[in-house]
């Protein structure tokens, strides 16, 4: 990662960085907090970066083509220590290892960098050894702490560290990011709105799992608009058998969100859809829609949402959403008299 | 790079420098050797991190012409392999060939191996010698010192700099001073220097010289000192030892040396060592090797040790010299125990300051020796 990948995401966070930088005054320790760990520990390595740069212009660092650019780069840098989780948690020898290195000068130049991984893993024993040397470190070092929990950091090590809050992702950047990690443009739009949902899953099962997920809720949806009667065999039939746990459903239930958010966002023109490949559909729902029943149906996707977090039973929940979806449709309400 | 070397010559050299090679390192170079060939011989590189080790073997000297250097260069080689290879190679001189970017092939006779490497420019630079801070003392000297300090620093990681022993010079003495809070040892030595050579809060690690040790011989010939901002150098023949330096300020000790005392005792060193140790076996568990020692008359001392659910012991030793008040004092015996071991004086001089102060031991035949501990308060 370099400043500009970094200010395009964080503007805020970039501006702070890099002023510490050219004015060459870094604190002893950061605590980088936020959602996304790789932007985290990619801005990370590129402080650290910077710390131990030999460029003499401050503007310049990191200048990548020094060696110690290119050593922290490959990894064998030796005034850099990485602590990582070994397994659970962050054990006490780990720390007292940084700890040793902190209290020897650095091995080539009197500056030292440490990153830890996940530092909300630590043990609160562990924790507790790292403050002293926090506290008051000899000689030019700095540690920089990554975690997803701010929260769960011991109070006593956040007092210590200046805090860099990273702003979550905006779903259109994640949603490039994901391009190019060579998604396809429609699970790359789904995922990017869906967060890390189901976490259960492994990351290749997860991305297949999305992928049929979204085509049951197309399906629903199109049965919702189209064929109201039928949608409940649907929901018997794949809905169901997809969506079969808690952490699932609720996933099922965003992806629906989605669907009658992007149907508003086509009425409105906007193209930043979460099922970019299905304009024709949504512009003919769109059509067919008003604002007000759109947001009556999301409306009652959020609703259902909230049972699930109480414990209503999946099936009922299910059954009475699709009669509140139903509610809104204009074909519903003909087709029904027609019966 | 492409070499031809004489086998055993070869052997000694990564020998030397893989001693400071860890399989447990931080970074994956670490655990290679770097090799570099110039027109006037081959360099060798171990490390740790901690401490670095260099060997240079000259290509030729008056007798023997020991490599043949075909093309120059670096290379980085994986020591756990590289050296197990050289040692077992079965010819009198061995080939060292660069293969492709960072490989290389090592032949011997009829036996060719070949091993992948590091890329050498990912090497940890070792310090450039600035030649300012620099002074000499011979090889057993040195060795003197490190044994007879290295042994009181702090074990415990709590105050870091307390695990290293600190080095000052100024007028062209050399004073090592390591403690851990409880005990202090500390020996002077006058070395050579450049007269305005000042040098102060040079703290090496115990462990690096621990290790130092082992390398150095009980020779005459000079080792070479060079202190650079964050690491040290003993520079020994061909070979060049490196150990970083501990960070932060060693505390202040010249001032917690008392020099006039209420009881001075003369002794025989090893009639004390023998009763503290006879003493320690009853304490040696339970309280912290607490032994009493108590002036009897003015020509010996009682020394006891009590351990409430094992038994006591007592007995009297002769002390050549007794003067001043009388004492009765208790205190940590494996840490005297530890001290006495290193000094080589037939007997001591011990300095009382009072029972709830510190108290120095003193070589009688060395003046530049001394060992400082605090007492331990029993009720």
């Amino acid at each position: 990662m370099e400043w500009g990948t970094l200010r395009a995401e964080q503007p805020v966070v970039t501006q702070l960085l890099q002023h510490a930088v050219w004015r060459e005054r870094l604190p002893h320790a950061y605590i980088f907090e936020g959602e996304d760990r790789d932007e985290q520990l990619g801005a990370a390595f590129l402080l650290a970066r910077a710390f131990l740069c030999s460029n003499n212009d401050p503007a310049a660092k990191p200048c990548n083509q020094c060696s110690e650019c290119k050593r922290v780069q490959s990894g064998q840098h030796p005034d850099i220590i990485i602590i990582r989780s070994d397994g659970l948690s962050i054990k006490k020898a780990q720390v007292e290892f940084l700890q040793k290195e902190f209290a020897y000068k650095g091995m080539e130049s009197t500056r030292k960098a440490y990153i830890i991984e996940e530092a909300d893993k630590m043990t609160t024993s562990a924790a507790n050894s790292l403050l002293a040397s926090l506290e008051e470190p000899e000689g030019e070092a700095l540690a920089i702490l990554e975690t997803e929990n701010l929260h769960f950091l011991l109070p006593t090590i956040v007092s210590r560290s200046q805090v860099i809050s990273f702003r979550p992702l905006s779903e259109a950047s994640r949603q490039a990011h994901l391009r190019e990690k060579g998604e396809t443009e429609e699970v790359a739009a789904i995922k990017a709105r869906v967060g890390n949902k189901p976490t259960s899953l492994e990351d290749g099962e997860r991305t297949n799992w999305i992928v049929q997920g979204r085509q049951v809720v197309i399906q629903l949806a199109e049965e919702v608009f189209q064929r109201p009667l039928q949608a409940k065999w649907l929901l018997q039939d794949k809905w169901h058998t997809h969506f079969n746990d808690r952490e699932g459903l609720d996933t099922g239930l965003d992806f629906l969100l989605f669907w009658y958010r992007d149907v508003l966002y086509t009425k409105w023109g906007r193209e930043d859809l979460a099922y970019p490949d299905q304009l024709e559909r949504l512009k003919t729902e769109a059509l067919n829609r008003s604002e007000s029943m759109l947001a009556a149906q999301m409306k009652a996707v959020m609703e259902a949402k909230r049972y699930l977090a109480a414990n209503v039973n999946p099936q009922l929940l299910m059954e009475r959403l699709l009669l509140r979806l139903q509610e809104g449709s204009n074909f519903a309400s003909s087709d029904w008299h027609s019966l | 790079m492409h070499f031809t070397i004489d086998t055993n010559t070869f052997i000694n050299g990564v020998q030397q420098a893989n001693k400071a090679v860890s399989s447990r390192t931080t970074i994956p170079i670490l655990t290679g050797i770097k090799i570099r060939a110039t027109a006037t011989g081959i360099t060798l590189i171990g490390s740790d991190s901690d401490i670095s080790i260099e060997t240079f073997i000259p290509s030729s000297d008056e007798e023997h012409e020991y490599i043949t250097i075909h093309e120059e260069g670096e290379m980085v080689l994986q020591a756990k392999y590289f050296a197990e290879i050289v040692r077992k190679m079965p010819g009198d001189a061995l080939t060292l060939k660069k293969e492709g970017q960072m490989a290389a092939s090592i032949a011997s006779d009829n036996v060719v191996f070949n091993l992948n490497g590091y890329d050498p420019d990912n090497y940890p630079r070792l310090p450039q010698l600035q030649e300012e801070q620099v002074f000499q003392l011979p090889q057993y000297l040195l060795k003197d010192i490190i044994s007879q300090t290295v042994f009181a620093v702090s074990s415990q990681e709590t105050r870091p700099v307390l695990t290293g022993v600190n080095f000052t010079i100024t007028d062209k003495e050399l004073t090592a001073t390591a403690t851990d809070s409880h005990r202090l040892a500390m020996r002077t030595i006058s070395v050579e220097a450049e007269e305005a050579l000042d040098i102060k809060n040079v703290i090496i690690p115990g462990k690096s010289l621990v290790e130092l040790n082992r390398i150095l011989d009980d020779r005459e010939d000079m080792v070479t000192i060079v202190v650079t901002s964050t690491q040290v150098l003993f520079k020994i023949d061909h070979l060049l030892f490196f150990s970083r330096l501990l960070d932060g300020k060693f505390p202040l000790t010249s001032h917690m040396i008392p020099t006039e005392g209420k009881t001075t005792v003369t002794l025989s060193t090893k009639a004390l060592n023998r009763s503290l140790e006879r003493a320690m076996l009853l304490s040696r568990e339970v309280k912290n090797n607490v032994v009493h020692v108590k002036s009897v008359g003015t020509d010996q001392l009682e020394i006891s040790s009590i351990s409430a659910e094992v038994g006591k012991v007592k007995e009297t030793i002769e002390a050549t010299d007794l003067n001043g008040e009388e004492l009765e004092i208790a205190f940590n015996g494996k840490n005297i125990s530890d001290a006495l071991k290193v000094i080589d004086s037939e007997t001591i001089s011990v300095l009382f300051t009072g029972a709830m102060s510190p108290f120095v031991i003193r070589p009688m035949n060395e003046k530049q020796m001394i060992h400082l501990f605090s007492p331990v308060r029993t009720s």
